[in-house]
């Protein structure tokens, strides 16, 4: 027990250290230029609009998930068994190979002359290419691709919980089938649903590689302006600022979030 | 309720996980197709237009070195981070500790801070420690590590504590009765049966390091990029088919990898995956990667 203990002190201490020095780092850089950085950030037009561009794609790439993974994911745990662990294995292992090779798959297929341009055009349904890469529909597809797996895992287990004795129950009682889904299902998977949702959006938010590739340097989202920030322009002031931000807002979500669910008490209003 | 009718009722809810798997499997399968059309130039063709492996061959010298940065990175990684988690996980589920709680979400911190963000920290800390020390990390790879370690402690700390707290430490109680050294009885007691929590630890902590981006864009040393960071430039500037036969490999070799580890090492990902436990609080991820 001791020995626990004493180990565990080591990496905590090694932690408080590596995490007072680098929020210390933004401090001090922030003292020198603070105000001034933060003020500009916070009036300029264009990085209030980036700050909404992320937020809004953000919570769309969200809901799109929820909408999609959660009747994946009921499907998924309602099927069950070995079909069920099998899906569910290759569902995660596409969230497990590095996303530069997602991505790059998906800059194929959303191409101007990629695989769905050139069945709509062949199909004669448009005229000339749908523009789906390099643009905000570009990386709004890129984020769901990168938070669907985690999210079908998550609302995975969340249906498990459910007992599909009370849907037979409904569907015994009378209750059609979506009546079910909206009155029994869903308001038993509200927590579960949340903090999923909340899960996804904090990874879009901070979604990096993603914005970029599908963005084609176009789409300027948060995380995309504090690399440029700092990488091209070497303005570390304002890439602080703004990594502040993202993490200040992140960290107050979650606490709201974090609140809500407490008070909802996992949702068992029938 | 017959079986049947019941297997139709569900229809609209599997058509929709049928999309699902379809539109995550797409992008691998399109890759892997279209890495063996026979073009040699900047077009792209999927379906491919025939069978060659023109560009396997024309895969250039630099990706293998990425690649074997990244590997080395990652194991480094997975190794550390995995033996910080281990301890901070006996502490977490054994100390009867004053805020225990307060102490598992300040190791599921690092999961909330976007990757960028750790990214340009780190970045400024190893900036400001050369100019004070004269120790500059951004040298060599170490400065990378750390940064990755950091990332990573979380999602092995989560690994390990889902196993652990399964654990009946009567075990541990009827070693010690029997004499056994605290040492003695976490080596041939405590460790084999966490094991699998170990292993898995090990294999997130090698798939957060392996899979990133971000942190790498920052500390690795121009001459020293990671694969995925050195294939995410190329995309953006130098677009080449021998690209796609790395992503190729890269895929295949992750999926062999994954099963193996599934295998041999006998945790269970689906039933708990490392990087839901970590981040599954509502005060909660960073992967994708």
């Amino acid at each position: 027990m001791l020995l626990s203990l004493g180990l565990l002190v080591l990496p905590q201490a090694a932690f408080i250290w590596l995490s007072l020095h680098a929020d210390l780092g933004l401090g001090q850089i922030s003292d020198a230029v603070t105000l001034e950085n933060y003020l500009r950030v916070l009036t300029d037009p264009f990085y209030l609009g980036s700050f909404w561009l992320t937020v809004h794609l953000s919570a769309a790439a969200t809901l799109f998930g929820l909408l999609v993974g959660f009747p994946a994911a009921y499907a998924l745990a309602r099927i069950g068994g070995w079909i069920a662990t099998i899906i569910l294995s290759l569902i995660l292992t596409t969230s497990l190979i590095t996303v530069v090779v997602k991505l790059m798959g998906l800059n194929i297929i959303l191409g101007s002359t990629g695989l769905i341009n050139t069945s709509l055009l062949a199909l004669s349904i448009t005229s000339s290419p749908v523009q789906m890469i390099n643009n905000e529909t570009g990386v709004f597809i890129g984020l769901v691709q990168y938070t669907m797996p985690l999210m079908i895992v998550l609302l995975f287990g969340v249906v498990q919980t459910i007992p599909v004795e009370i849907e037979e129950a409904a569907a015994i009682l009378g209750a059609t089938r979506a009546r079910t889904y909206l009155r029994v299902i869903l308001p038993n998977a509200r927590a579960g649903l949340l903090s999923s949702g909340l899960i996804a959006f904090n990874m879009s938010m901070g979604a990096f590689t993603s914005a970029v590739l599908l963005g084609g340097g176009r789409v300027r989202t948060i995380p995309v302006l504090i690399q440029q920030m700092i990488i091209q322009n070497n303005d570390y002031g304002k890439g602080a600022a703004l990594s502040t931000m993202l993490v200040v807002f992140a960290f107050l979500l979650n606490l709201i979030a974090g609140g809500l669910l407490a008070r909802g008490g996992g949702g068992q209003t029938g | 309720m017959a079986v049947e009718r019941d297997w139709n009722r569900r229809l609209a809810s599997k058509a929709i996980l049928a999309g699902a798997v379809l539109f995550l499997a797409a992008p691998f399968v399109v890759v892997l197709g279209a890495s063996f059309d026979p073009a040699t130039g900047y077009h792209v063709a999927f379906p491919p237009r025939g069978f060659s492996l023109a560009s396997y061959a024309a895969i250039p010298w630099k990706y293998a070195r990425a690649a074997g940065t990244s590997v080395m990175v990652g194991v480094i990684v997975a190794v550390v981070s995995t033996a910080i988690g281990l301890c901070a996980a006996l502490g977490l589920v054994r100390g009867r500790l004053i805020g225990r709680e307060a102490l598992a979400s300040f190791f599921r911190m690092p999961v909330q801070i976007p990757f960028v963000v750790t990214g340009a920290v780190f970045l400024q800390f190893y900036y400001q420690l050369a100019s004070l020390t004269g120790v500059n990390l951004l040298n060599g790879l170490t400065g990378l590590i750390i940064a990755h370690v950091f990332v990573a402690v979380p999602y092995s700390v989560g690994a390990v504590t889902a196993v652990l707290s399964r654990f009946d430490p009567a075990l541990e109680e009827a070693a010690e009765s029997l004499g056994a050294t605290a040492w003695a009885t976490f080596r041939s007691v405590t460790l084999p049966i966490i094991r699998p929590g170990v292993l898995a630890g090990l294999f997130y902590a090698f798939i957060v390091s392996f899979g990133d981006i971000p942190v790498a864009l920052f500390l690795a040393p121009g001459d020293r990029a990671t694969l995925p960071v050195q294939i995410f430039e190329d995309m953006q500037f130098d677009f080449k088919p021998s690209m796609l036969a790395v992503s190729s490999l890269i895929a295949v070799l992750s999926l062999a990898a994954i099963l193996a580890a599934r295998e041999l090492a006998g945790f269970d990902m689906v039933a708990r995956p490392a990087h839901a436990s970590a981040a599954s609080q509502p005060s909660e991820r960073t992967a994708r990667p």
